[in-house]
């Protein structure tokens, strides 16, 4: 049987990936991708810690975790859509008109 | 393990005020779609009814003192839930009537956006009873999601598109670090109700936890130094959008700080109160001393508002039942004068089609009302008695001093004074400068309602704040157990006005 410190150091791999790569990269698309990894490192801890709790309501967030993931996806797909419209890019060193 | 769920006539009762709204606003959407050529203003008067029934609810339960848990303590109602949610519906219903006129310029999806809003108000006001962290998860995703939309509305518009990205990529990595701080607290403890999760001893895991979710909640507030996309999404938004997210999800992450704080963290509250004595006097001295080098109104109004988050921290970082009180009472006189100051700046806005403070050279020539109104909002947000925001900066202080936070107090009556400069600049420049362009300036009944509403909460709250003050001292009964030493007297007296 696989240890729990095993599920756990693995997901914080996964968040500490995704949090690098929101802050370091420069493509929307990338930054989105990344912002689900962190997501997934939540899932894979609450998944974790139900089975060695023995308690069901770490699975039923992460089934709320997941629709939430998804429904953000929609959301930033559709700003990214709008904003490649007016600019033919998404790269998010392009977007200076406000001052950041 | 078996599962059951009975809800009783009892139960759904106190869901009332949100299927109300739920209802509500399937019939504005159903309604701009099946009659597209209902002249979509009626849209923004039928929501505000929709809104006005909600609230009549509310006070309802309010008087009537209707409480109690629903979904295994997931959905709390009590006096606090209900105070936060009569905060939002009225937050939602005057910033519905303020973005009437500014709807008009829109080309597309005019009646969409009286829905997106019902839409964010909805989630706040389940914000508001979130009682457990899947709750407070979901909510307030739920409530950001119709802000995303709502702040990048402007399709045509490059900066609306610019802060909407923004926002949405700094909303989504903060939800990512509420999911993995909550995962974190749960993985400690195995609960999630806020109740259960008050453990005994701080592990690290709990310790990474708490402060992964409050960075999630700084975010959502806009305190320094989580404070990034404030200015930029303020700027950059549909002005009444700004108006909205400056003010109501402030108020619904208050509720969620204050239930988390207060609750859960209350055993740990020496060493909370230094986290959070940091993140006010940073808000605070960031906020005014860059709030000076702005130009244009609206980013003026953002830093100033990083600012009073700073000071709402205050109350939070006092712990006690008075530290509550103050940052309700905080909350209403914010509401009032910020929401009456983004009016003024949508009804000019409007009208000369330009944010910037230079533009308001002279508004006192071209429509005395509302250079008058502009003065008593920004006055009251500097903390001018006899306004509102001086006795709810009083109150906050008192609160402090109570605690014996004579640090924080100090950093905050220095920047009382730091804003008061550039409050004063923008009254200097409508009441003394020369009008570029002197015509007079009109305003259409709506903006009116919100101006004189906003003018009326602030020199109510102000001259006679005692109503306010019994009724926010009732909404926090709850925490009485957190007594400071001045917690024995169950009501303030203030030395002025009450």
């Amino acid at each position: 049987m696989v240890p729990l410190s095993y599920y756990v150091i693995l997901s914080v791999i996964v968040f500490v990936t995704g949090v690098v790569g929101v802050l370091i990269r420069r493509n929307i698309i990338i930054i989105l991708l990344s912002v689900e990894l962190m997501l997934n490192a939540t899932n894979i801890n609450f998944v974790a810690y139900s089975y060695y709790f023995q308690n069901i309501t770490g699975q039923v967030f992460v089934f709320f975790a997941l629709t939430v993931a998804a429904a953000e996806v929609a959301v930033g797909l559709a700003i990214i859509i709008a904003l490649y419209r007016s600019k033919s890019s998404i790269n998010v060193d392009e977007f200076q008109l406000l001052k950041w | 393990m078996t599962f059951t769920l009975t809800l009783s006539g009892a139960d759904l009762l106190l869901l009332l005020p949100e299927m109300l709204l739920t209802v509500w606003l399937c019939v504005v959407l159903t309604m701009d779609f099946a009659m597209p050529r209902l002249p979509k203003d009626r849209l923004a008067y039928l929501s505000v009814a929709g809104l006005a029934g909600v609230l009549a609810n509310l006070v309802w339960f309010d008087l009537a003192g209707i409480g109690g848990t629903l979904f295994a303590h997931m959905f709390v109602v009590d006096r606090l839930a209900v105070f936060f949610k009569i905060f939002i519906v009225g937050t939602t219903i005057l910033v519905i009537l303020a973005s009437v006129d500014y709807v008009r310029r829109f080309r597309f999806f005019k009646g969409e956006y009286y829905f997106l809003v019902l839409m964010s108000a909805l989630g706040m006001m389940f914000m508001a009873s979130a009682n457990d962290l899947l709750s407070v998860f979901i909510t307030l995703e739920f409530s950001t999601f119709g802000f995303y939309v709502l702040v990048a509305y402007l399709r045509d518009d490059v900066a609306s598109n610019e802060a909407g990205l923004k926002f949405f990529i700094l909303g989504v990595f903060a939800a990512g670090l509420l999911a993995y701080g909550i995962s974190l607290v749960y993985g400690e403890t195995g609960k999630l109700v806020f109740s259960d999760i008050a453990s005994p001893s701080a592990t690290p895991g709990l310790v990474i936890g708490f402060l992964l979710i409050f960075a999630a909640l700084g975010f959502k507030i806009g305190a320094v130094p989580f404070h990034s996309w404030i200015p930029d999404t303020y700027h950059g938004a549909p002005t009444p959008v700004t108006a909205f997210l400056s003010i109501a999800p402030k108020g619904a992450a208050f509720a969620i700080l204050i239930r988390m704080f207060f609750v859960s963290l209350a055993a740990f509250k020496p060493a909370w109160v230094l986290l959070l004595v940091g993140a006010s006097i940073l808000s605070m001295t960031y906020g005014n001393i860059v709030a000076i080098a702005q130009r244009n109104i609206k980013r003026l109004l953002a830093y100033s508002g990083i600012a009073q988050i700073g000071n709402i921290l205050i109350g939070l970082a006092a712990g006690t039942k008075m530290g509550g009180d103050a940052i309700l009472f905080y909350l209403l006189t914010y509401l009032f004068a910020n929401l009456g100051a983004f009016a003024i700046v949508i009804a000019v806005g409007n009208l000369i089609r330009s944010d910037e403070i230079e533009d308001y050279n002279g508004l006192n020539r071209r429509s005395p009302f509302l250079a008058f109104a502009m003065l008593v909002f920004l006055l009251s947000l500097a903390g001018v008695p006899p306004l509102a925001g001086f006795i709810g900066k009083l109150y906050i202080f008192l609160a402090a001093i109570d605690e014996g936070l004579y640090t924080l107090i100090a950093v905050g009556l220095i920047n009382i004074v730091i804003s008061m400069y550039y409050y004063l600049v923008v009254v200097k420049k409508m009441y003394i400068n020369e009008p570029t362009d002197p015509s007079p300036l009109t305003i259409s009944p709506p903006m009116k309602v919100v101006v004189y509403a906003g003018l009326a909460g602030t020199l109510f709250l102000g001259i006679y704040p005692q109503p306010a003050i019994n009724w926010v001292v009732a909404a926090t009964l709850m925490f009485s157990n957190l007594a400071g030493p001045a917690a024995a007297a169950p009501t303030l007296v203030l030395p002025i006005g009450g």
